[in-house]
């Protein structure tokens, strides 16, 4: 017969090919493997050696503060524990997926509700006598194994499942998490298997269908995947997505090609998505089914048409899947889901450990360096300001000397002038007040030109000081206190020369007599005598005339007595001015110099003590630093000693 | 009459258009290209996913095998005096390529022009047939974006073997929010591999078209897309072209007692087993296979039990039962039918876009025009009813139903067909019918044992009367 030579010639070119080297290593394969030879690790008493490995990595993620996946594993590591081998059946929508449940165990329980697609979820386990409920579970994330109050468990009529299940479920608010939980008397299912009939999966739901399915198979309790999808179309890339991440967590995964009697091809179609798993490094077993031709060999008790249907080879895997399940699978899962904890949980240290390297400068660090230029423009300014502090001194002093003097010198010259002119017998009153009056002026604008000068003096000064240093100028302007307030006393009038009449008459008699005696001697040769009206005249002419005279050279003096006096007096004033201007400049520079002093001395314990506290925190980062690289890379070294356990479980599995 | 008044008020409004733009290279040129669709063949593409049937369903729809072997994106199909072909690639110029008739198909001498690119972005193939002298068909070719599909086309045979998110996107997408955009007059939903229901057995057919009865009702679904319907392109394909020798060979197994037949019909694997029915030989078989899919020879081995003796009977037979008669009648009455309120449709939707992005002082009082024109186009209105009406969305009473169809333009859009009336009728016949149907549907729409629903539809039949009548007093007052 045809089919009987073809399929055994198939069966054994599957067995050639997973045997190779690049089949997969987990007991995926749908034909019988000798049993693994005892352990010699595992002592007779003790638990297996796998749960040693999964309570390392459970606590492993405990302490990197992963309670999720902890959470996770402890799940699966109970239902490891666990007799039962729960299968799911998970697909695309119109897959096969109930029909392949059905075919199964001969019974339709899955996919009763006539043309829709399996919303509530079937759990087909072993009864003794037929029984069916719907389960509702108190959240959608509830682990659909643990126990349920008997309120949420409402039993359904067995004869017509399909009508009694969509009464239920209408009767109940939409989006209830639901489950079907039907109990059938059935040999395969009598050891344990229980097959779970799932919802398709949606490959346009948000969030993708990766996450949809793993979170599906992780809340059913899934020891093991059966991935559904039709013959006649390519397994498709999202599909792919799905199966390598269950591949990953889920070692025992088979992809069931169904309808393999209405394929055109499904020889071609098998090959196809074996080369298609293959490449994409996921590690599953591949087989075809047809369910129809189980449907129709079970009824007709044909076994030649049974072994056709494929369902033959996936029943005999299913039986050797639950018996290896204490075992073989459970170490296999073990040593995946360890694996894959172990990698999770060395990202996040891994990628710290490198960014540790990576910046090999830390904040501490360069906060010490900073306050260490901090410090050293501080010691630089001082010298800084200290110099331009002198300079500025030096500076005004020459400048208000030169200043006073320009103004003294224009004093004196408008005095000189008011002199050449008037007399200063006459005119001292109207003098003395104008000439106080001017040199208390100067002595005025010369102490506020002199304030403002400090005042732009210790600005210059504090300019010198580093910008971080902020506002460093003394508070109030620095008095500038002179003794200007009694700069011009009085001045007297010079000692005048008094030009009295008796004085007048003497020097009129003196140039007279020389008139008379001339004029006398030439009239006296015309016989006239020696006085005569006309030598009289004469003599009158002299004497007026040398009074005259001498009156002009008395203003002449007294003139240039007034002259000197004032300039005497201004000297004096100006010799005054410049030494309390001096003495303030003196003044200020003290206490310009005493401010700034006690700044700096400020700013430098400041700086002082900002640079020990940064040094103390380099020194304390520096230490955490080393202590957390120190931890961390242990931390990697366990985890890496963990790993090689998982591969160890792995690798002996597969021996 | 009504769809020429469309037609004719369209045209008016791409000719001012036209006008008003052009100054404008880049709105000038989309306007001509508008304008040279709006004058040409009405075009239908076929779109759909990986493996949905898409050559197939061209080829059952011309019924010959006119799809290109070599996968191309958008080929095009035309009517022509004879099979040439032509590719476009992506840049450079389009060049016309030997074509070959193979007995698996179409060859196209693609190989020997195009370099290793792969396939060519677009072909177009023309090919005599009366099928598509009035109406072009595209191959979309993957992806099916609906932003890639539907300005390309004025209708669209979307396919898919369910109903999934991609294809309720398409939809979607394919509707918009305004203007002439928003009446979905322009998609059918075809539900393809309904030969797989079922296991495949005939009864499985029957199950899958009785499924898009249903789903062809759902509101939602109504709301997007014109019709649903299932079928099967492989068996309708083959049903078309159906040769002698596969009638001889399928006859021959027919002529089997069933108990020594049924067994190798299990699956495909015994059907084509050497050792299995020697009455035929293998290859045979295996050819029987591609064509007809195993449902496809189960569905003709019980017709040819069942009393289709005959090739042609077995191929009429096939053609209805495949469903593909349903989507021919569906697509001359929904699309052929209305090419004109298709292509208005299409026009009007370049021209509101147009409107609204390349502002012109006239563009708003354009766009009012536009408005108007959309908001009293009884075409549209006229299909929503047709398409309500054969879904079931909205059901009269028997003896109406049938009339309400034909006055809306489902038997023919003609004055003729609306009116059922011989050719030969004068004029006052014609006149006097139409006045006794506007009369009758005036009650119709006000009778109080209605639904809401039936009397809105009742107002839209009327409407239709009245359009008629004032047809025909237009030309009366001509004569």
């Amino acid at each position: 017969m045809w089919a009987g030579t073809t399929r055994k010639a198939d069966g054994q070119r599957m067995t050639n090919w997973e045997a190779g080297t690049t089949a997969p290593t987990s007991p995926t394969s749908l034909t019988p493997l000798p049993r693994p030879a005892p352990d010699p690790l595992r002592g007779a008493g003790s638990g297996p050696w796998w749960m040693d490995t999964m309570d390392a990595v459970i606590r492993s993620c405990h302490t990197h503060g992963r309670p999720d996946l902890a959470e996770r594993l402890t799940r699966r590591r109970t239902r490891l524990l666990h007799p039962q081998l729960r299968v799911l059946v998970l697909g695309g929508p119109a897959q096969g997926r109930s029909r392949l449940i059905n075919a199964l165990i001969n019974a339709p329980v899955c996919g009763i509700v006539p043309d829709s697609e399996t919303e509530v979820p079937t759990v087909v386990q072993h009864a003794a006598a037929p029984v069916a409920h719907l389960v509702q579970r108190d959240s959608p994330a509830a682990d659909w194994t643990a126990a349920v109050g008997m309120r949420s468990r409402i039993p359904l009529t067995t004869e017509r499942l399909g009508p009694s299940l969509a009464e239920v479920t209408a009767s109940l608010p939409p989006g209830t998490p639901l489950h079907a939980d039907v109990g059938v008397p059935r040999t395969l299912l009598a050891n344990g298997l229980v097959l779970i009939d799932a919802p398709a999966l949606s490959f346009s739901a948000p969030g993708g269908a990766v996450a949809a399915a793993q979170d599906l198979a992780d809340r059913a309790g899934a020891d093991l995947v059966l991935y559904v999808c039709e013959t006649g179309r390519p397994l498709g890339d999202a599909e792919v997505g799905v199966l390598a991440a269950l591949g990953q967590v889920f070692p025992g995964l088979v992809v069931v090609l169904t309808k393999a009697d209405y394929a055109a091809d499904w020889r071609r179609d098998l090959a196809e998505a074996r080369q298609r798993l293959h490449r994409a490094g996921i590690n599953a077993g591949v087989t075809a089914v047809s369910s129809a031709l189980r449907a129709q060999a079970v009824r007709a008790g044909d076994d030649a048409l049974n072994r056709e249907s494929g369902f033959a080879d996936l029943i005999v895997h299913l039986r050797q899947m639950v018996e290896a399940k204490p075992d073989r699978l459970a170490r296999a899962t073990a040593a995946a889901l360890g694996r894959i904890a172990v990698q999770e949980l060395a990202v996040p240290l891994r990628a710290e450990l490198d960014k540790q390297d990576d910046d090999a400068v830390p904040e501490s660090a360069r906060h010490l360096q900073v306050t260490h230029q901090h410090l050293d423009d501080l010691r630089k300014s001082t010298v800084r300001w200290q110099n331009r502090l002198s300079d500025e001194v030096t500076d005004l002093m020459a400048d208000v000397e030169h200043d006073l003097r320009e103004r003294v010198k224009a004093i004196i010259a408008d005095a000189d002038e008011f002199f050449g002119e008037a007399d200063p017998a006459k005119s001292w009153d109207e003098f003395e007040p104008w000439l106080r009056q001017s040199l208390q002026e100067l002595a005025q604008t010369s102490m506020s030109w002199l304030s403002e000068r400090t005042e732009w003096m210790a600005r210059r000064t504090a300019d010198m000081f580093p910008l971080e240093a902020g506002d460093v100028l003394p508070p109030t302007a620095l008095a500038v206190t002179g003794g200007s307030s009694d700069g011009a006393y009085g001045l007297d009038a010079p000692p005048v020369a008094a030009f009295t009449p008796g004085q007048k008459l003497f020097i009129g008699l003196r140039g007279s007599y020389g008139g008379i005696v001339m004029f006398g001697l030439a009239t006296s040769l015309a016989g006239m005598s020696l006085i005569n009206p006309i030598s009289i005249g004469g003599g009158a002419l002299f004497g007026g005339k040398s009074v005259h005279d001498e009156s002009k050279t008395l203003l002449k003096r007294r003139q240039a007595e007034a002259r000197a006096a004032v300039r005497q007096y201004v000297d004096d004033i100006f010799a005054k001015l410049n030494k309390d201007s001096r003495d303030s400049v003196r003044r200020a520079q003290r206490a310009l110099r005493d401010h700034f002093m006690a700044v700096t001395e400020d700013l430098q314990e400041a700086a002082m003590e900002s640079l020990r506290n940064a040094k103390a925190a380099a020194d304390r980062d520096a230490a955490a630093r080393e202590l957390r690289g120190r931890t961390l890379r242990a931390e990697l070294t366990r985890l890496a000693e963990l790993h090689t356990q998982s591969l160890a479980l792995g690798e002996r599995n597969s021996a | 009459m009504i769809s020429e008044d469309l037609e004719k008020r369209t045209h008016d409004l791409l000719v001012k258009a036209a006008h008003v733009y052009r100054e404008h290279p880049r709105a000038a040129a989309r306007l001509r290209q508008t304008m040279d669709r709006f004058a040409g063949p009405l075009r239908v593409a076929v779109a759909g996913g990986a493996r949905s049937g898409r050559s197939t369903l061209v080829n059952a729809l011309v019924g010959e095998d006119v799809a290109p072997l070599e996968p191309a994106v958008f080929v095009t199909y035309r009517d022509g005096t004879q099979p040439r072909a032509w590719c476009h690639p992506e840049q450079g110029r389009p060049y016309e390529v030997p074509v070959a008739r193979s007995p698996e198909g179409l060859r196209l001498g693609v190989d020997t022009a195009v370099p290793a690119a792969g396939a060519p972005a677009r072909a177009v193939v023309q090919w005599p047939s009366r099928v598509l002298r009035r109406t072009e068909l595209i191959d979309t070719g993957l992806p099916v974006a609906a932003g890639r599909v539907l300005p390309e086309a004025d209708a669209v045979l979307l396919l898919a073997p369910r109903i999934g998110e991609p294809e309720w996107e398409f939809l979607r997408a394919g509707r918009g929010m305004r203007g002439p955009a928003a009446v979905p007059i322009h998609a059918i939903m075809v539900l393809t591999m309904a030969d797989t229901h079922g296991d495949g057995q005939p009864s499985g057919l029957l199950e899958a078209r009785r499924i898009a009865r249903r789903r062809r009702r759902e509101p939602s679904l109504g709301a997007l897309c014109q019709d649903v319907v299932a079928m099967s392109p492989l068996i309708g394909h083959a049903a078309r072209t159906l040769r002698d020798a596969e009638f001889r060979a399928l006859t021959a197994i027919a002529a089997l007692p069933r108990a020594e037949a049924d067994p190798f019909l299990l699956s495909t694997d015994r059907f084509s087993a050497a050792a299995s029915l020697p009455v035929v030989d293998p290859r045979m078989r295996q050819a029987l296979l591609r064509r007809f899919g195993l449902g496809g020879i189960r569905l003709a081995l019980t017709l040819a039990r069942t009393g289709s003796t005959t090739r042609s009977g077995l191929a009429d037979k096939l053609h209805e039962y495949s469903g593909l008669k349903d989507l021919q009648t569906s697509v001359a009455e929904l699309f052929t039918a209305r090419r004109s309120a298709l292509k208005a449709r299409s026009a009007l939707i370049v021209l509101d876009q147009l409107f609204r992005t390349e502002l012109l002082p006239p563009s708003a009082q354009l766009l009012a025009e536009l408005e108007l024109l959309v908001a009293g186009a009884h075409d549209f209105t006229e299909l929503r009813l047709l398409s309500a009406l054969r879904s079931g969305r909205v059901e009269l009473p028997k003896e109406v139903a049938l009339e309400a169809h034909r006055l809306l333009g489902g038997a023919g859009t003609s004055l003729g067909e609306r009116l059922a009336l011989a050719t030969e009728a004068t004029t006052t016949e014609i006149w006097t019918t139409a006045v006794t149907s506007t009369e009758r549907w005036r009650q119709e729409s006000t009778l109080a044992d209605r639904t809401p629903a039936q009397r809105r539809a009742a107002a839209v039949v009327l409407r239709s009367c009245e359009a008629l009548q004032a047809g025909l007093a237009a030309t009366r007052g001509d004569l």
